[in-house]
């Protein structure tokens, strides 16, 4: 075991700011953009050849080859995602990430969860952010430059705020982070891994279930009011999003624009569920849906 | 190549989280801000599924990242919602133009 060098580490992570910095959206030169990038890509690799510097002292596997990969467009999806000033283009490198994630789930053994990542983030939330993109998405502003990467987009989009002092506050915790990890983790703690698949305790003896059996059984067994919570977390938080969704807005009089607009669906104003009239009678000759 | 230790996976995961934070702050699209937010949720995730796997093989690990894929559902859904409300009373996606709130 070769301790990492914590100034290594740093100066590691003050390059990879300064990569940062030329990456995040901004109306300079592409050039300066590519600097960019490659200065943040050499950064990673020289942290990828000290960490198999790091476990040179173990023995040798055969399943890192898929772990750097995974980790490596893990990494650089997550840097597109908030370089790149398009929001459609951020979501679709964020849905990259994920696919990458997992994988790295997949290597830990926890296929149910590399499943649930790929449904319910690429699936699920990602739709629903593309959808809030093209809702809330105001037309490319006259007379831009088009052709390079920020040209005809909204400025709150072409350029960031305060990249240098976030990637200093960013980049400093990273470093810490990764010291603590690599040079204050307690010696005799480099946990190898067993061959064997993840076992449930409660499992009989006999019977060898696979993990997502086992994931199942362990949730169902031990974590049983904590699911039935999550559960109503969901609920409600839909009954939240919905009141939300429903809210009427009044914009303030502009001048030379009408005095007031109300957007909104086309609910009764109170909430009051007892306001909205309901249709419908067993009768089968009174209409469902009478006239206006 | 080497063998895969714990630090492996925690390193990815702090990583993840760095970039994620740097985005939530450096960024001035509403809809922006809020994925970097499930940038570092993933981050998050990939530590606690890698504890419990290094962790005598346990599975609370991977039980926690079912409720943090929950709190993330949730947490998305009620941000796009208010996200939406907030472009239609002024009409940008700017969090700039929202700087004149007060307590």
């Amino acid at each position: 075991m070769v301790p990492l060098s914590p100034v290594l580490i740093l100066v590691l992570c003050v390059v990879a700011g300064i990569g940062t910095v030329l990456l995040l959206p901004s109306r300079r030169e592409e050039t300066l953009k590519k600097i960019g990038g490659v200065i943040v890509l050499a950064a990673f690799l020289i942290l990828a050849a000290m960490l198999i510097h790091y476990v040179h002292g173990l023995k040798l596997g055969h399943m890192s080859v898929y772990f750097w990969l995974f980790s490596a467009v893990a990494i650089l999806g997550a840097v597109r995602v908030i370089a790149h000033p398009r929001p459609v283009y951020a979501a679709l490198y964020f849905v990259l990430s994920v696919m990458a994630s997992a994988g790295l789930f997949i290597l830990l053994w926890a296929e149910f969860m590399a499943a649930a990542l790929v449904v319910i983030y690429a699936g699920a939330i990602l739709v629903t952010y593309v959808f809030v993109i093209m809702l809330a998405t105001q037309s490319a502003r006259p007379g831009a430059p088009e052709g390079s990467e920020v040209g005809g987009l909204a400025d709150y989009d072409a350029v960031s705020r305060e990249p240098v002092v976030a990637c200093a506050i960013g980049f400093t915790l990273m470093g810490v982070l990764l010291f603590v990890i690599f040079d204050r983790a307690p010696k005799g703690t480099e946990v190898v891994a067993s061959i064997a698949g993840p076992t449930s305790a409660a499992a009989q003896p006999g019977y060898e279930p696979n993990s997502v059996q086992a994931l199942g059984a362990y949730l169902f067994k031990s974590q049983l009011v904590n699911l039935e919570l999550a559960g109503l977390i969901l609920t409600i938080a839909m009954v939240g999003a919905i009141l939300i969704a429903r809210r009427r807005v009044v914009i303030p009089a502009r001048p030379g624009g009408p005095a007031e607009v109300l957007l909104g669906p086309a609910t009764p104003i109170d909430d009051n569920p007892h306001s909205i009239p309901v249709y419908g009678s067993d009768n089968p000759r009174v209409k469902a849906y009478p006239e206006a | 190549m080497s063998q895969l230790v714990l630090q492996h996976y925690l390193a990815v995961g702090a990583i993840l989280f760095v970039i994620g934070l740097i985005g939530f702050v450096t960024r001035r699209n509403l809809i922006v801000i809020f994925l970097c937010t499930e940038l570092m949720f993933q981050g998050v995730a990939i530590n606690l599924v890698a504890f419990g796997r290094y962790w005598n093989n346990d599975l609370g690990g991977q039980a926690f990242t079912i409720f943090l894929l929950v709190i993330a559902a949730s947490e998305a859904s009620l941000a796009l919602g208010l996200v939406v409300l907030l472009f239609r009373q002024r009409n940008t996606l700017d969090a700039e133009a929202w700087r004149e709130l007060k307590g």
